[in-house]
């Protein structure tokens, strides 16, 4: 079936009342979960499974994808307006996103958020439609070396994340990875800095890291004795609540980038679109004319990470759909929605069913549509919560962060550490260390060391095959360049000044 | 008013009559079924899956809810179920892990022995899956050239006290051969290593195996268990072959928790023997490959003890540190 009439059969199935009304339904939902903190795309659709398999596979499908992609919208809403990121991938959004609402545009950045996801979420239903099974043979290439090449290019991106020193981001980075070591070590079974606790032999949660070091470090750096004033400038009338026409003219190329390299990251089943965000932050940064910028409220620094993090779910669908391999926590369990059905998807899903996969892409066309709709008219609305006084915001932030803590495993534990988390996080404020170096290490740390340590075991401990494999070498060239960069004096002096401008 | 006292008076008398055997036993509010692993894994699905059969059968008259508890390989799903010592509205999915890691896990506090045995329900075989472009034709051809390769050859899988690295030790053990054992964290990372050609075999199950032999991407070059695998006809066994190898199944059921009051553990074994019977589970069975492999009391128990043991040497051998 070629493109076209497989795209017009779909959408006369995705356009059937039914199928409508279940994608409504998923987009909401996912819209609604995304607005929570912790409780993440995965476990929604999790909860919602056993509904999916008394309905048709094609409706079924159709409503779980529509909360997957759904919730990657609403992530970005606690990020910009309370500093609170409620899913891993939405820390990148924090960086600019909160700056700029503490200087008042607050709606814009929602905006952006809404637009870049609505634009990237459309691209990556549209690679995934035209280019699959080629990206998806592309990425069965990727071995472990190449993997630890990948790792390689993200951590390098603290470069471009450090402020003032060099030093205090890769001190931070450092204590990220020793943080990824905790748990059960995956090739020995032995404990790493587990303590005997039972609630750390899973390692430390990515979320609980995070919620703790940007929202309860920001609470905590505001405390203070007297309250009750505005803490944020909220501008009246709605034009000053949506991104005007040259926010979006500085973002046409976060678009791109964050569609792309979400999209590619995404097709890989060892990834996942924390790095995904992670990296076209840092390549938005990279080729930006005001990188010196970034970091103080820039909106492309908000547009690239959100686009990144919407097409991803669209690359997360291709080896499940092409090869019958899920790649994420959220598409095994769409893979478990396909065996409760009583099929049992594999490289020839597409060919055997074709309804159910023209049925979704074209749904998610339409969910896009639904969630852009959606999505607009309620940024000038949750733009207003800033307006709060100070001692209500900030007991809010408090409240809803240890909810979103706890939500993740329903574990008290979990509270105490995003306090120690919160702790950490204004003494490191205080003391002028960058929070996010610590959480891409301890994103990255994991899958690296996986990497490096399958690489080794894979070549009986040679090196080389590390830097041997095309791929894997061209990473690392990448890698290399930005890491060598700072050596140069030209460079060092735009960091310098990017400092400055943070300061 | 007076019908509702007179109803939680009978409520408080059968509390209190709970311990004696005859007492009747039907749950009152909604059960909870805990699994190890995140939703979307093989056990989950299991639970999931067995869950709605039920459902479909009106077997239950509350409605039961999968509830997962991930970490460290099953102890923290245990400890969970050992944390409500005699809860009747509550049960635990097993696999082998629940035998293995609280013999290697100083974390662990609740053992499978610990827990109310109810029902062992299936057995999943398991077969050697190599790339369709690979030279090996049968397990003598792979077993030969890691022979002819020592530590060369390659496997991926997951951790080293799961099932795919037992079944490594067993069948290194019976060959002579040694490969290495690549662990990766998620199922999808490990066949997709197997596709791309970044490792030679994988221990696959049937249901897995079957998809991509359909699009001819991989090869099964032997089966797993003692008897051949009904749908994969043409397979010749390891012990065909002319390997010593025992078979390594995954077993899964369902547990209660410490001191299930045993009118509670009574009726769950009424429930699972009526599904085990049911249309609807024979052809969930056999649409995922599975083999039936319902064992109740003294059966499990004897089953229980003898899996301990055979894990136990399996895991010796390898060279783990038993604990326990």
């Amino acid at each position: 079936m070629d493109v076209l009439t497989g795209l017009s059969h779909g959408f006369a199935i995705a356009l059937a009342p039914m199928n409508l009304l279940w994608c409504f339904v998923g987009v909401f939902l996912g819209t609604i979960v995304g607005l929570l903190p912790g409780l993440g795309p995965s476990a929604t659709v999790a909860l919602l499974l056993p509904l999916a398999t008394q309905m048709s596979p094609t409706s079924g499908i159709i409503m779980l994808a529509g909360i997957y992609y759904g919730a990657k919208y609403g992530g970005s809403t606690t990020a910009i307006l309370l500093n609170v990121p409620g899913e891993s991938a939405s820390v990148v959004t924090c960086l600019d996103g909160f700056e700029m609402a503490r200087k008042g545009r607050a709606g814009p950045a929602l905006g952006i958020a809404a637009i870049a996801s609505f634009v990237a979420g459309t691209i990556g239903v549209l690679l995934l439609m035209l280019v699959a099974p080629p990206v998806a043979e592309f990425a069965l290439r990727f071995g472990p070396p190449e993997y630890f090449a990948l790792m390689a290019l993200g951590l390098s991106m603290v470069v471009l994340l450090a402020g003032r020193s060099m030093i205090k981001a890769l001190l931070s980075m450092l204590v990220g990875l020793w943080l990824a070591t905790i748990g059960i070590d995956l090739f020995t079974d032995g404990d790493r800095f587990t303590f005997n606790r039972i609630e750390l032999v899973d390692g430390v949660h990515f979320v609980v890291a995070a919620i703790g070091l940007f929202a309860i470090g920001e609470v905590l750096a505001n405390l203070r004795p007297a309250g009750g004033e505005q803490q944020f400038k909220v501008p009246k009338g709605l034009r000053n609540l949506l991104p005007n026409w040259q926010d979006l003219k500085d973002c046409r190329f976060a678009f791109l980038n964050g569609s792309l390299v979400g999209f590619f990251i995404g097709v890989l089943p060892g990834a996942g679109s924390t790095i995904a965000s992670f990296v076209s932050y840092g390549l938005e940064k990279a080729v930006s004319r005001r990188r010196e910028q970034f970091g103080t409220g820039v909106i492309e620094g908000v547009a690239a990470p959100e686009a990144a993090n919407n097409s991803e779910t669209g690359g997360a669908l291709v080896p499940l759909l092409t090869l019958g391999i899920p790649g994420s926590a959220t598409t095994a369990i769409l893979l478990a929605a396909f065996i409760l059905w009583g099929m049992r998807p594999g490289p020839l899903l597409i060919q055997d069913h074709p309804d159910i996969f023209w049925g979704l892409v074209a749904s998610m066309y339409i969910g896009n549509v639904m969630l852009l709709i959606f999505n607009l008219p309620l940024v000038p609305l949750f733009a207003q919560i800033l307006r709060l006084p100070a001692h209500i915001l900030y007991s809010g932030i408090l409240g809803i962060s240890i909810v979103g803590v706890y939500s993740v495993d329903q574990r008290l534990f979990d509270v105490w550490l995003v306090a120690g988390f919160g702790l950490l996080g204004y003494l490191m404020r205080r003391l002028e260390y960058p929070a996010a170096p610590l959480l891409l290490g301890l994103v990255l740390g994991d899958l690296m060391e996986n990497a490096v340590r399958q690489s080794l075991m894979m070549s009986n401990g040679d090196v080389s095959i590390l830097y041997s494999r095309p791929l894997a070498a061209t990473m690392l060239l990448f890698t290399a360049a930005i890491l060598v960069g700072p050596m140069f004096r030209q460079f060092n002096i735009w960091r310098l000044r990017a400092a400055e401008q943070e300061a | 008013m007076k019908v509702r006292s007179a109803v939680s008076l009978g409520a408080a008398l059968a509390m209190a009559c709970m311990a004696a055997p005859a007492a009747d036993y039907t749950p009152t509010r909604s059960i909870d079924v805990v699994v190890h692993s995140g939703p979307g894994a093989g056990n989950d699905v299991f639970a999931r899956a067995v869950v709605g059969v039920l459902d479909q059968l009106k077997l239950v008259p509350q409605s039961m809810q999968v509830v997962n508890k991930t970490g460290g390989g099953g102890i923290v799903a245990m400890s969970y179920l050992g944390e409500k010592k005699g809860d009747d509205h509550l049960l635990g999915v097993f696999t082998g892990v629940w035998w293995v890691n609280p013999m290697i896990r100083k974390q662990a506090k609740v053992s499978i022995h610990d827990l109310t045995p109810i029902v062992r329900l299936i057995l999943e075989p398991s077969v050697m899956a190599v790339r369709a472009d690979s030279p090996y034709k049968n397990a003598k051809d792979f077993f030969e050239a890691a022979k002819r390769n020592p530590k060369k050859m390659k496997q991926s899988g997951g951790s080293v006290s799961g099932r795919d690295n037992t079944t490594r030790a067993v069948l290194q053990k019976a060959s002579g051969a040694q490969w290495q054992f690549i662990s990766m964290k998620s199922g999808g990372e490990r066949v997709a290593a197997l596709l791309g050609g970044h490792v030679d075999m994988m221990i696959m199950e049937p249901s897995e195996a079957l998809e991509q032999i359909r699009a001819g991407k991989v090869r099964v070059i032997a089966t797993l268990m003692k008897n051949r695998i009904p749908s994969l006809p043409d397979i010749s066994t390891i012990g065909e072959q002319g390997y010593d190898a025992p078979e390594v199944p995954q077993a899964r059921g369902f547990v209660g928790p410490p001191g299930m009051p045993s009118n509670a553990r009574r009726y769950w074994e009424g429930i699972f023997s009526k599904l085990h019977k049911s249309k609807e589970w024979q052809a969930f069975v056999k649409q995922n490959h599975y083999e039936d492999g319902f064992l109740m009391g003294a059966d499990f128990a004897k089953f229980s003890k003898e899996f301990e043991q055979t894990q136990r040497a399996i895991l010796k051998e390898a060279g783990i540190k038993l604990l326990r």
